[in-house]
């Protein structure tokens, strides 16, 4: 079981937070132009809580992932993963912090098809030089939790939407990262499985005691959260922190 | 539709240039490997032509000797006969000039007082600009002709003087005129001099014997007779009746049939050189395939749109081959200077083979005829047509909304890969089994046969892909990985592994084949070569009967201190049946005789003690290309007609792929009359060093123009010249290792791009650049490790069949298999060295590929 500390608010007072955005910005260009997707960001995001963001198209909900993620830099403003400032790292730095702390899941699952179910799954692993063979129980483990455990042969092509996603999330969380970010989850499934995927994600976030960053356009999705961000035209308003079962404030 | 590719093709360059300058690069390499070969050989022929056409240009026959000169008693025979209009007789000699370097002169003796024989001759009118006078030709000693070009290139002027060489007679030469040949024959060498006819056969040739006799045939049909007939029928007649009146020991040829069999003579090889070139050639094709393929697949969505916006398949069909024969033109104009390049710096080498081994006229300029322009054009446009027939048919074949949707290529060529595999073994069976029944006796059976192989190994190359790669364990994010991802992309990779098998078979199975011959060559002459010293003249490359050895220098030779024995060799080419054979004379009464002889069918003293009794021994080559074995009776022309020899013996000979026969020195002096030897070995007296003695007798003989060769230096001299031989086929190996490298690079860069969201998938699960581009050169390596497995395999197959086929059927040679281990261990790693270099561009570019380009696409 995870630890839940913290309140569900912008910038906690104790502990590091396991990704931090200060005042952070983004700006493209384009042939036409510059272009902000970003702008002036704060958030924190505590150890064990769950975050989400809900936003339209072209909102800026990507960008903030990505930034998280150290796929890309902030233009202005400061992210910082664990206490480490992203702009500080070289990409090499930044890939490995990627690699041991940060598990990804997106909307399109981005599954290899070439790859069993088993060996998706194993595939961080895989890049981080471990041995696989260490790693199936655990993948066993995580599938068996996903309820896909009689389907670890199967070729990722034989999966419905829904247990792709799944597959996925299996992915993301088999190394215990501290940090798992999500792109539209279930952007591209059905509104029943949305529903159970997104419960058997957060389910199992909090289960393996890790944070999690979700980017949604469902309302009803992005209010299963701790906390739960509006963005719009790159602005993050205010979060709205939940109340767990107990009536407690998270 | 054409209108919409031109409009759209500079778009479409800056979008992909590296894929349509692949197949602009596959294109000229094959178009440069065939015109390459195809200059050189038109130019060996053409070297032939050129000197026939600056001498006998205004004869209509020539009348030859099949086993050597003739007596000049031919030539009144020759003009009694009542088509003959005139006649002349022709002299010939290769002539050494003392120079720095020192070079062959191709000198005809001619009967000058008569010139209106020869265009040229026309120019000698006084008052004209560069005129020159023949008048002193008969009364001047030494006066001899020379061309232009080499007056220029010596800095000869009239009255100049040279030493020559004729075998061990030396003359001194004046430069009576300077003749433009080149204005009348433009083929013809700059080494061609002329001298009158008395003139060269008393100075260094024999007097009362001429090489041929040119004849003008009446064009109005025979002298006296009313009306005409065409001058090529009058022409047979006369050759007819001459060879009639003339006896089997001559040959009535025009000159295109003397052109004939100059280029019949260099045959095989002309034929084996060209075959390589196409081999090169379908290499290329490969290249063209696959960047015709990327390309298309790139623009897979433009072309669904065209099609949903009214296009027809037909129209779609048009568009991609015009826009690949588009790219073929600009092959072909970057091919013909690359061919020019390959052809002009390997002129040297091929030369020397035609000269040494062929014994034709020196090569010196290149021929470009028009037509070989139209040969370029449509290898190239054929080339890049066909090479991008199956991706376009493919593609135009396929429904709108099919294209506009993800591409699923792989999965066909992925099931199609067994029926692909059964095809080439259904090939490769049917070619086994029509060569067992049917094609055994036919000579071009090697290359069907090798046709089949090459048409096989790229139908295998899908399964052994899929069977090697699909089914990998996954232990890692390294090799193994690499290896698998090949699998997936089958259409590509099969392609790539394909181009390389090829190239790589022609590779190991020529690099098996020159191994094995040269070792064979080696074993051969370390019991052929078996005398302390060689001795022969300068001028022996050429005429090399008539380079001769002057008695006297041969009775200094044996009476020498330090020689035990001296062999001598007269040699000659004559005609037996319809070969044409050389023939020579040797000392068999020598001892250890037996032992100097490898024989393929015989009785080693039994054979030379028939020889010794006039009986001949005849070479593998001329055994197999005759069908005459041992017990039968070998027909030789000879001066006065044609004789019988029995055969005694088939002896192992890689001299001279038309056959050779061999006999005592006093059998051939009964056949062809006695006469000096133009070649000499030495046995030195015991504890003598070869090398020393040489040394002791260059100084000795120094005035006398001989080459001394110790046995170590003739063979390594004959070594020299085998290597020579190859040197050409060495350089098109490499072009197709270039193409199927240019196949990997190519390959991995259309992974990088179409791969371009799983590259990102990596980085985005924390894969670090250095781990994508491990990746990136193990697929290179994995696609070099296939196609060396794939081309070693065709590589013994078309190793087997150069040597047991073509090689029995064209040369008639017997090559022991050697292998030539550290040659192929080298070309191995060269290769999959040459792998990981074509795929480190792609690989830095597929390590680059940011994580954020995950977002744009599916997987």
């Amino acid at each position: 079981m995870g630890k839940r500390d913290g309140g569900g608010r912008l910038g906690a007072e104790d502990g590091t937070p396991v990704v931090a955005f200060e005042d952070v910005s983004k700006i493209y260009s384009s042939g036409e132009g510059w272009r902000t997707v970003l702008k002036g960001v704060w958030l924190e995001v505590m150890p064990g809580r769950t975050v989400s963001v809900v936003g339209r198209s072209g909102s800026g909900k990507t960008t903030l992932l990505n930034l998280a993620a150290g796929i890309d830099t902030a233009t202005r403003g400061r992210v910082s993963v664990d206490g480490q400032d992203l702009a500080g790292l070289s990409d090499r730095a930044r890939t490995l912090l990627r690699r041991n702390t940060i598990g990804m899941v997106f909307q399109f699952f981005h599954l290899l098809s070439h790859l069993s179910v088993q060996e998706n799954v194993v595939l961080p692993e895989l890049i981080a030089g471990g041995d696989p063979q260490q790693f199936k129980q655990r993948a066993e483990n995580l599938l068996q939790r996903v309820g896909l455990d009689d389907r670890s042969r199967d070729n990722i092509q034989k999966l419905s939407g829904g247990e792709m996603q799944r597959v996925a999330i299996c992915r993301a969380l088999l190394r215990s990262p501290r940090l798992i970010l999500a792109d539209e989850p279930t952007g591209n499934l059905d509104d029943d499985t949305s529903q159970s995927v997104m419960q058997l994600m957060l389910q199992l976030v909090e289960e393996e005691g890790s944070s999690l960053i979700y980017v949604t356009h469902s309302r009803t999705l992005a209010d299963l959260a701790d906390e739960s961000y509006t963005i719009h035209s790159g602005i993050l308003d205010a979060g709205s922190p939940r109340q767990d079962a107990k009536g407690a404030k998270l | 539709m054409i209108r919409y590719l031109i409009h759209t093709a500079w778009a479409h360059f800056r979008q992909g240039p590296i894929l349509y300058l692949l197949t602009v690069f596959g294109v000229a390499l094959g178009v440069a490997s065939v015109m390459g070969i195809q200059i050189i050989n038109r130019s060996a022929v053409g070297a032939f032509r050129g000197s026939i056409q600056a001498i006998s240009s205004n004869a209509d026959l020539s009348v030859l000797g099949k086993s050597g000169p003739l007596p000049e008693t031919v030539l009144p025979t020759v003009l009694a006969d009542p088509g003959v209009e005139s006649a002349w007789p022709v002299y010939r000699l290769d002539a050494q000039v003392s120079a720095d370097p020192p070079f062959y002169l191709e000198v005809y003796g001619l009967d000058l007082s008569a010139p209106q024989l020869r265009p040229w001759s026309a120019e000698s009118a006084p008052g004209q600009e560069d005129a020159y006078d023949l008048s002193d030709a008969l009364s001047k000693p030494g006066w001899i002709a020379v061309s232009k070009r080499l007056a220029e290139r010596m800095g000869w002027e009239k009255g100049s003087t040279f030493q020559v060489s004729q075998g061990t007679r030396q003359a001194e030469l004046e430069v009576g005129a300077m003749v433009d040949f080149e204005r009348f024959s433009p083929q013809s060498s700059s080494k061609l001099a002329v001298m009158d006819i008395a003139q060269a056969q008393g100075l260094l040739g024999r007097r009362g014997r001429v090489h041929q006799v040119d004849v003008r045939v009446f064009t109005q049909g025979r002298r006296g007779a009313e009306g005409g007939e065409p001058r090529e029928e009058a022409g047979k007649e006369v050759a007819q009746r001459l060879e009639d009146a003339l006896g089997p020991a001559v040959e009535v040829l025009s000159g295109k049939e003397r052109e004939d069999q100059a280029r019949d003579l260099l045959g095989a090889f002309r034929l084996n050189l060209t075959a390589l070139s196409l081999i090169s050639l379908f290499v290329g094709l490969f290249l063209i395939y696959s960047s015709t393929q990327a390309s298309l697949v790139r623009r897979r969505q433009e072309f669904g749109l065209l099609r949903s916006l009214g296009a027809t398949r037909r129209q779609l069909l048009t568009v991609i081959l015009a826009e690949a024969a588009w790219l073929g033109v600009l092959g072909v104009a970057l091919g013909l200077p690359v061919g020019y390049w390959v052809a002009s710096s390997n002129l040297e080498v091929v030369s020397s083979t035609v000269t040494n081994i062929y014994l034709l006229s020196e090569i010196e300029s290149l021929q470009f005829p028009p037509w070989l322009l139209a040969l370029a054009a449509s290898i190239g446009l054929g080339g890049a047509v066909l090479g991008a027939w199956l991706p376009a048919l493919d593609m135009s074949r396929q429904d709108p909304k099919d294209l506009l949707v993800a591409y699923t290529l792989h999965e066909r060529i992925a099931h199609s890969a067994l029926g692909m595999a059964a095809l080439a073994v259904l090939i490769l069976a049917g070619a086994g089994g029509w060569y067992v029944w049917l094609g055994r006796g036919w000579q071009p059976s090697g290359f069907v046969l090798g046709v089949a192989l090459l048409a096989a190994l790229p139908l295998l190359s899908p399964m052994l892909v899929r069977l090697s790669c699909g089914r990998l364990p996954l232990r890692g994010f390294g090799w193994g990985y690499s290896l698998r991802a090949l699998g997936l992309d089958l259409q590509k990779t099969a392609s790539a592994v394909a181009a390389l098998s090829v190239a790589v078979s022609m590779l190991v199975g020529i690099t098996l084949m020159i191994g094995s011959f040269r070792k064979t060559v080696e074993v051969w002459m370390e019991a052929t070569i078996q005398a302390d010293i060689y001795i022969t003249t300068p001028s022996w490359r050429g005429r090399r009967s008539e380079a001769s050895i002057s008695p006297d220098l041969v009775e200094s030779l044996r009476s020498h201190p330090t020689v035990k024995a001296v062999d001598r060799l007269r040699s000659r080419q004559t005609v037996s049946g319809s070969n044409r054979i050389s023939i020579a004379g040797v000392d068999l009464h020598l001892s250890g005789k037996e032992e100097r002889f490898k024989l393929l069918a015989g009785d080693p003293k039994e054979a030379l003690q028939a020889a010794r009794q006039g009986a001949a021994l005849i070479s593998e080559p001329l055994a197999r290309r005759s069908g005459l074995g041992l017990g039968d009776q070998l027909e030789v022309t000879v001066p006065t007609g044609q004789v019988e020899l029995p055969i005694a013996a088939v002896y192992y000979d890689y001299g001279s792929e038309r056959g050779a026969a061999l006999v005592d020195w006093s059998t051939y002096a009964d056949l062809f009359g006695p006469g000096p030897p133009s070649n000499l070995a030495l046995y030195l007296r015991p504890g003598l060093e070869a090398e020393q003695v040489v040394e002791q007798l260059q100084e000795e003989f120094a005035a006398t123009p001989l080459f001394f060769r110790s046995n170590r230096n003739l063979r390594q001299a004959a070594l020299q010249i085998f290597d020579q031989t190859f040197a050409v086929v060495r350089l098109l190996q490499g072009m197709s290792l270039l193409i199927a490298a240019c196949a990997i690079t190519l390959t991995l860069l259309i992974l990088a791009r179409e791969r371009i969201s799983e590259l990102a998938l990596y980085r985005a699960l924390g894969a670090a650049r250095r781990q994508i581009l491990g990746i990136y050169l193990g697929k290179g390596l994995g696609m070099a490790v296939l196609g060396l497995a794939l081309g070693w395999l065709g590589g013994l197959a078309l190793a087997a069949l150069l040597i047991f086929v073509i090689n029995r059927a064209y040369f008639g040679w017997t090559v022991q298999v050697y292998w030539p281990w550290s040659t192929l261990a080298q070309e191995t790693a060269g290769i999959l060295l040459a792998a990981v270099l074509a795929a480190i561009y792609p690989a830095l570019r597929a390590s680059r590929t940011p994580a954020t380009e995950l977002n744009r696409d599916e997987m």
